[in-house]
C-alpha cells in the first residue's frame, strides 16, 4: 500500500518538477513538506479512490501520510 | 482616524487610509488597461479611475497570452491625471470614499469572465451594479475584511467595494500559504471573510484553535458543502455563514444560510425559473455586454434548480458542460481541440471527476494510434500548461480504445 502511495505521490511532485520522495515519512504534511497545492491534492484524492475504492476526504480533511494510511485501513 | 486599509504581508504592505491618500496623489497617470502584479496598486490605480471618471478594464490575471491577444487587451494607453485640483476634495478617508461613491455616475468598468462559455467575455460594470450588494452603515464601519479572492475577479472586486465604502480594513491573504491563513487571520483581527469553498478547504482543517472574533463567513462560486460549513462553524463558532449566488454577468444575487435560496422582493418580476428549471435572469440585473447572449429580455443562467415555492429554491446543477475545478470554469471543447492536435491522437474526451477537494478535476480518456506515441501524448499534455490556466489541463489521463458515447451521439461527459 505505501509502495502505490509512494508512486502516485512521486507521479504528482515529478509533474510539477519536483524531486520524488524516497521513502514516505509517515509525518510529513502534503500541503507543506510535499508543496501540494489543492490541485495536487485533489489528483491524489481520485488517484487513491480508483485504487482502493476509499474516498480519503469523505470524513474530513487529511494532510499527512500517517492520515492517508489510516483512511486506507492500513492500522486497522 | 488613520486605520488600516490594506494589509498584505507576503509583499511587506500595511498601508493606512491616509497612506492611500498619499499614495493616490502622487499618480500621475493610470493605463486603460489595468494589470498589475500587485492587488494594493491595482486597487490604487482603479480608485484614481473612479476619481476622475476614467472607464478602465481590469485584466483578469487568469487569462492566457493568446486569450489577452484574441480580446484586443494587448495594447494598452494612459490616461494623465493631475491630483493637485482634487487635493481639497480627498482629503480625508470619508471625502475620498464620498468621492468615489458619488462621482461614479458615469464610470464604467470593464472585467472579464470565463462565462458558461468558457470563452473569456467582457462586462461592463457601473459603480451601481458593483455595489448593488454592498451593505453601507455605521455597524459595518469595525469590520476587518480577510480578501481571498482573485482582485482582478468580480468576486474580489465586491469584497473590495464593500470594504472601501465603510473604510474597513483589508487583509489580503489570496496568496497566502494555507498554513499562514488562519494564524494571519487572527493577527489582524479579521472579522469578515469570503472565499470560494475551495479555498476554505486548504485551510480550516489545519487548524484546531477556534477563533471568536470572525462574525461573517462567506461562501460562494461552488455548490454548497454542507461537511465544510460544519466544519467553518467549529473554527469560527461566532460566524454566521451565508451561501451567495454571485455571477460576474450579474453581481451578487441571493444569500441563503444554508443550500435554500430566497428571491429578493427586489428584484421580483426579474428572476425567472423556467419550466426546464433553468434559472433566468432579467437584462435589468446584468452589467452591460456584447457578449452576453439574450433570449428577449432574459439572460439563461445554465443553472438549473429546483423550485421549492413561489420564491425558494436550491440549486440542482449546471445545465451546460462546463467543469468547476474549485470555482473555474473549463470548457472540455476548448481542451478536446488542443489535445486533438497532438500528434498520435485519433479521439479525446475530456470530462470532470468529482472530489472532495476541489469539486472536479479535469480527466482526459484518450484513443491513440498505437502504443508506441502514449509516452510523446502524455508529456504533450503535461505541457498544455504553456498555453492553459494550470486548473484546465488534465491531471489524469487514461487511455481506451473506444470514447463512449450517448444515443445521440454526444460524448458523455460526466
Amino acid at each position: 500500500m505505501e509502495e502505490i502511495l509512494t508512486k502516485m505521490i512521486n507521479e504528482i511532485m515529478n509533474k510539477k518538477g519536483s524531486q520524488s520522495v524516497v521513502e514516505l515519512k509517515t509525518d510529513a504534511s502534503l500541503r507543506n513538506d510535499y508543496g501540494f497545492d489543492s490541485l495536487d491534492l485533489a489528483e491524489l484524492t481520485v488517484r487513491i479512490e480508483d485504487e482502493f475504492g476509499v474516498d480519503i476526504f469523505e470524513h474530513g480533511n487529511v494532510d499527512t501520510i500517517s492520515e492517508i494510511l489510516k483512511r486506507l485501513g492500513a492500522n486497522e | 482616524m488613520n486605520k488600516f486599509f490594506w494589509i498584505d504581508k507576503q509583499r511587506g504592505i500595511a498601508k493606512t487610509y491616509i497612506d492611500l491618500i498619499r499614495d493616490l496623489m502622487s499618480i500621475k497617470s493610470v493605463p486603460h488597461f489595468l494589470n498589475h502584479d500587485n492587488p494594493y496598486e491595482l486597487y490604487v490605480s482603479l480608485l484614481a479611475s473612479v476619481v476622475f471618471s476614467r472607464n478602465v478594464d481590469i485584466v483578469d490575471s487568469d487569462l492566457s497570452r493568446t486569450e489577452k491577444e484574441n480580446l484586443g487587451i494587448s495594447k494598452n494607453h494612459d490616461y494623465e491625471m493631475d491630483f493637485s485640483e482634487l487635493a481639497e476634495g480627498i482629503g480625508s478617508p470619508e471625502k475620498l470614499m464620498n468621492l468615489v461613491s458619488s462621482a461614479a455616475g458615469g464610470w464604467r468598468l470593464g472585467i472579464y469572465t470565463s462565462g458558461t462559455t468558457g470563452r473569456p467575455k467582457r462586462i461592463e460594470h457601473t459603480m451601481e451594479s458593483l455595489t448593488r450588494a454592498c451593505k453601507i452603515g455605521d455597524r459595518y464601519c469595525d469590520n476587518v475584511w480577510a480578501f481571498a479572492y482573485n482582485p482582478t475577479h468580480f468576486a474580489g472586486l465586491q469584497v473590495f467595494f464593500q470594504a472601501f465604502l465603510n473604510l474597513n480594513t483589508i487583509v489580503y491573504i489570496f496568496e497566502t500559504t494555507p498554513s499562514r491563513i488562519l494564524p494571519t487571520i487572527e493577527e489582524n483581527s479579521v472579522t469578515h471573510i469570503s472565499a470560494t469553498p475551495t479555498f476554505y478547504r486548504s485551510f480550516v482543517f489545519a487548524g484546531e484553535k477556534v477563533n471568536e472574533r470572525v462574525l461573517g463567513v462567506t461562501m460562494g462560486g461552488e455548490k454548497f458543502d454542507t461537511s465544510l460549513a460544519e466544519r467553518i462553524s467549529s473554527i469560527f463558532p461566532n460566524a454566521r455563514i451565508r451561501n451567495i449566488y454571485a455571477s460576474s454577468e450579474a453581481g451578487s444575487l441571493f444569500a441563503s444560510t444554508g443550500d435554500v435560496f430566497t428571491i429578493p422582493t427586489r428584484f421580483s418580476g426579474k428572476v425567472l425559473i423556467g419550466d426546464d428549471g433553468e434559472l433566468l435572469i432579467h437584462k435589468s440585473l446584468l452589467g452591460i455586454s456584447d457578449d452576453i447572449i439574450l433570449e428577449g429580455e432574459w439572460y439563461h443562467t445554465g443553472d438549473v434548480v429546483e423550485r421549492l415555492d413561489e420564491n425558494n429554491f436550491r440549486f440542482i446543477s449546471r445545465r451546460t458542460e462546463m467543469i468547476n475545478v474549485g470555482g473555474y470554469k473549463v470548457n472540455p471543447h476548448e481542451v478536446e481541440k488542443a489535445i486533438r492536435e497532438i500528434e498520435g491522437v485519433i479521439d479525446v474526451r475530456v470530462f470532470g471527476r468529482s472530489n472532495r477537494v476541489t469539486g472536479n478535476i479535469v480527466m482526459a480518456e484518450i484513443v491513440a494510434k498505437n502504443a508506441e506515441v502514449k509516452p510523446y501524448i502524455e508529456s504533450e499534455i503535461s505541457k498544455l500548461n504553456k498555453h492553459f490556466q494550470s486548473w484546465k489541463v488534465p491531471r489524469i489521463v487514461n487511455f481506451v480504445d473506444l470514447i463512449e458515447q450517448t444515443r445521440t451521439g454526444k460524448k458523455v461527459r460526466k
